[in-house]
């Protein structure tokens, strides 16, 4: 599975890449909303999305309608450090699936293997 | 009756949950981020555990990151404990340079916000006697319209400067025409008004002027006494 994360705190997502990485899926990063809609309309593909909602410029909400209209494949999953009852209705709507963080790899790879309904299911760490 | 506490309304509630909200948020981004390092080290040892070689340049790595995000951690919670205090004393003699200082750290924790300097002119500090809760609601609102304008790219510099014998004059540059249409908006107006601070928009240079007066006392009548800390009296040097 090849997943694009999207989130301006670096370190994050740089993180949860190597992380993604050990077990065993390929993990590309975007530090902003606007490299990520460039890489995809540069024709760069990716089996799913994982946006953070709240970043400067293009927040996550707006980038999943826009990437979604150049490849209605993807898949996508909201993060976010809001925690209003408004912003989970909105990212439970917009997206396959929303996750709150600090989040649980466990949840997260959970999440995935549910997209990618169980042939490609993620496997543990080192396997 | 104490007045002071009226000028607490929903606006200034309003304000106090909305920054809060933000510290919040980047705690939450502080803590994902040791989340994520603990669990790639916890990842890293149960490779290890089966034998499998863990570069120590990592491992460094990955204990320099927790280290820094626990520092940003503290200054973000040492902020979120000065402001909370800040409705300790409905009045008190403050230095407007620290009060913009705190309102422009507290505004970077919003995903749009623009890169800001402060400067002042020379001179005595520029000290009021003022309510500080509600002039630092007043800066944020002003600073919030001004980056949702500008854009978190841009970059600007606040100026304090003297007004004459009666205040300070704050000057906020990255607005233009247009916004002055819907700023100030009815709340923002109100607090400024509640505390004597003037705010004029400026279509010509395309800036927000925001005169604080040097006294509270001079503009409202007060009915609690006005906590002056230490020796500080609200004063300045003539231009």
């Amino acid at each position: 599975m090849k997943v694009l994360l999207v989130d301006d705190e670096q370190k994050f997502v740089l993180m949860l890449a190597k992380r993604l990485e050990l077990r065993g899926l390929q993990a590309d990063v975007s530090f902003s909303g606007q490299n990520a809609l460039e890489r995809i309309e540069r024709g760069e593909r990716f089996d799913v999305a994982i946006l953070d909602v709240k970043m400067p410029g293009i927040g996550g909400i707006e980038l999943r309608r826009r990437m979604g209209l150049i490849d209605p494949r993807m898949k996508f999953v909201f993060l976010t450090g809001h925690g209003s009852n408004m912003d989970y209705t909105l990212g439970a709507n917009e997206a396959e699936d929303y996750l709150p963080k600090p989040l649980k790899i466990d949840e997260l790879i959970e999440t995935l293997n549910r997209l990618a309904e169980g042939p490609q299911a993620v496997p543990e760490p080192g396997n | 009756m104490d007045k002071t506490k009226d000028w607490f309304g929903y606006d200034s509630l309003a304000f106090f949950g909305k920054v809060n909200a933000s510290i919040s948020h980047e705690l939450k981004n502080v803590m994902a981020i040791i989340s994520e390092t603990s669990g790639l080290l916890s990842d890293l040892s149960d490779l290890a555990s089966t034998g499998k070689p863990i570069a120590p340049d990592m491992l460094k790595s990955c204990t320099g990151s927790i280290m820094e995000e626990i520092q940003r951690g503290f200054a973000t919670i040492r902020q979120m404990n000065r402001f909370s205090h800040s409705v300790d004393n409905p009045v008190q003699s403050v230095n407007l340079l620290d009060v913009l200082e705190m309102v422009i750290a507290l505004s970077e924790y919003l995903s749009f916000s623009a890169k800001t300097n402060l400067r002042s002119g020379p001179g005595d500090a520029p000290v009021v006697l003022t309510c500080p809760f509600l002039l630092q609601a007043v800066v944020y609102q002003t600073l919030v319209f001004a980056y949702k304008h500008t854009g978190p790219e841009a970059e600007f510099t606040i100026f304090i400067q003297p007004l004459d014998d009666s205040g300070w004059r704050i000057i906020f540059p990255g607005f233009d025409v247009s916004m002055f249409q819907v700023f100030p908006d009815v709340a923002t107006a109100t607090m400024a008004n509640s505390i004597g601070v003037a705010i004029h928009c400026d279509s010509v240079t395309d800036r927000v002027e925001m005169d604080i007066p040097l006294s509270i006392e001079s503009i409202t009548a007060l009915d609690v006494s006005p906590e002056i800390p230490g020796t500080a009296k609200p004063s300045r040097s003539r231009a």
